[in-house]
């Protein structure tokens, strides 16, 4: 299955903009298991994702082709 | 009202006579005349808000000065409120400017929001951010929220229903504050001045399609903005759970908002003056947080680096010293590491962290 991912802030510093090929993960909390796992830093971090320009609230399908983004929260001014 | 002040924005189709009346009866109120504050201040009184509250209780600093374009190099040492609204009363006579040279905390912040129909939070920490998201949660008050970090800004629009959605608020993003020092604040972080400055304007204009009612504004929407590649990103916020907003007045003044007002427990915030009386003591050990390629670079033989990314192996180290002082570039990544020594040596040690940091004291660390 292809993803889109997208990421945002400290976040795009260690995950860089990329399509990737996973099998296996079906819906957004075994993704976010894998991303935890890829990039250990993320466990540590507040962020959110997003399906499709769609705010994550509960476990959702992925399906091929989708777009993921992984946003931290902003605080500067 | 004269019309030929806002001719340019009339004569637009579908903005018009009613639209810069409406603008006239709003009451905006804007927190924080820093970088994003400084020109959504600007735009907001040029194009007419009737009623601005500006609330800020910092003074301005030679540092701010590349961002926060309101002020001047003559302006230094004087309070933000005060430099903001002389000039912002010179630029618009015909509005309404209204001072509130204080810093929000849970005792006042529901007073002083519900004087305003829009709430536009250019704050920089979370600390405020969670608490005027509350406030107006509470209030039900529509916020424009604007913030940046690094090369990147978020704008959304928060309390407002659209068509579609109920009103979603700061929490459905991101139900609690990170931990401290987990994300810098762009006092520590480096800004480019004109990122907040876009993302301060385009809050601006967020906030004059909600009061004019034209186009589509960002509610229930968070934008991601990057300065680097001009790329946005656009995504649309539901409501979440795991959070509880306060429902009450009661509530909200039981919520822990961390006012650095109220104290963490265990360890001090100085000033200089403690700073020098300390350094005179025996037992004393200054530790410079800050990364080692950050300037000013103090005397090494005063004070002892330890950079926050390598503290965790110097508190596994055993030190005598009975009184921590520790330092950085504005006081906010030294709380982070005085939370840490106090948790690890409680009464054993007496922690400080000096507050507002190096850039506070300036003279204190520079003097000849």
């Amino acid at each position: 299955m292809k993803i889109e991912l997208i990421s945002f802030g400290k976040i795009s510093e260690f995950i860089n903009n990329q399509n990737i090929e996973v099998d296996g993960i079906a819906d957004t909390d075994a993704f976010k298991q894998y991303l935890e796992n890829q990039f250990p830093a993320l466990k540590s971090m507040k962020y959110k994702l997003a399906l499709n320009k769609n705010i994550v609230q509960e476990n959702t399908e992925i399906t091929n082709n989708a777009t993921i983004a992984i946003m931290p929260p902003f605080s500067g001014g | 009202m004269s019309a030929e002040r806002y001719n340019r924005q009339i004569i637009l189709k579908g903005f018009g006579e009613e639209a810069q009346q409406q603008l006239l009866r709003a009451k905006v109120l804007v927190i924080g005349a820093g970088g994003l504050g400084c020109p959504a201040l600007q735009y907001l009184a040029a194009a007419g808000i009737g009623h601005i509250g500006l609330v800020d209780d910092d003074t301005i600093s030679l540092s701010n000065l590349h961002r926060q374009i309101l002020f001047t190099t003559a302006d230094i040492g004087k309070l933000k409120v005060e430099v903001a609204a002389k000039r912002l009363q010179e630029m618009n006579t015909q509005i309404g400017i209204i001072r509130h040279p204080i810093r929000l905390q849970k005792n006042n912040v529901l007073d002083i929001l519900s004087r305003y129909d829009y709430i536009l939070d250019g704050t920089d920490n979370f600390e405020s951010r969670y608490l005027i998201n509350d406030a107006c949660a509470l209030l039900n008050k529509p916020l424009i929220f604007a913030a940046v970090s690094g090369f990147e800004g978020q704008l959304a629009i928060f309390n407002t229903p659209d068509h579609l959605t109920p009103s979603t608020n700061y929490r459905d993003l991101f139900p609690v504050p990170p931990d401290k020092g987990e994300v810098a604040n762009c006092a520590e972080n480096g800004v480019l001045g004109v990122l907040p400055g876009i993302l301060g304007t385009m809050a601006a204009a967020e906030t004059i399609k909600l009061i004019a009612k034209i186009g589509l504004p960002l509610t229930n929407k968070i934008l991601s903005y990057n300065l680097l590649t001009q790329e946005q990103y656009t995504i649309k916020i539901s409501h979440g759970d795991g959070y509880t907003l306060p429902k009450t007045v009661d509530e909200f003044l039981n919520m822990d908002y961390q006012d650095t007002s109220e104290g963490p427990l265990g360890y001090k915030e100085i000033d200089a003056g403690e700073l020098v009386k300390l350094q005179q003591l025996e037992s004393t050990i200054l530790i410079d947080v800050r990364e080692r390629r950050e300037v000013p670079i103090l005397d090494k033989q005063i004070f002892t680096q330890v950079p926050m990314s390598e503290f965790g192996a110097f508190m596994s180290k055993e030190f005598y010293q009975k009184h921590v002082v520790l330092i950085c570039q504005h006081g906010i990544r030294s709380v982070a590491a005085a939370e840490a020594m106090q948790e690890k040596y409680g009464d054993a040690k007496k922690i400080y962290s000096l507050k507002g940091g190096i850039v506070k004291w300036r003279d204190h660390f520079l003097k000849p």
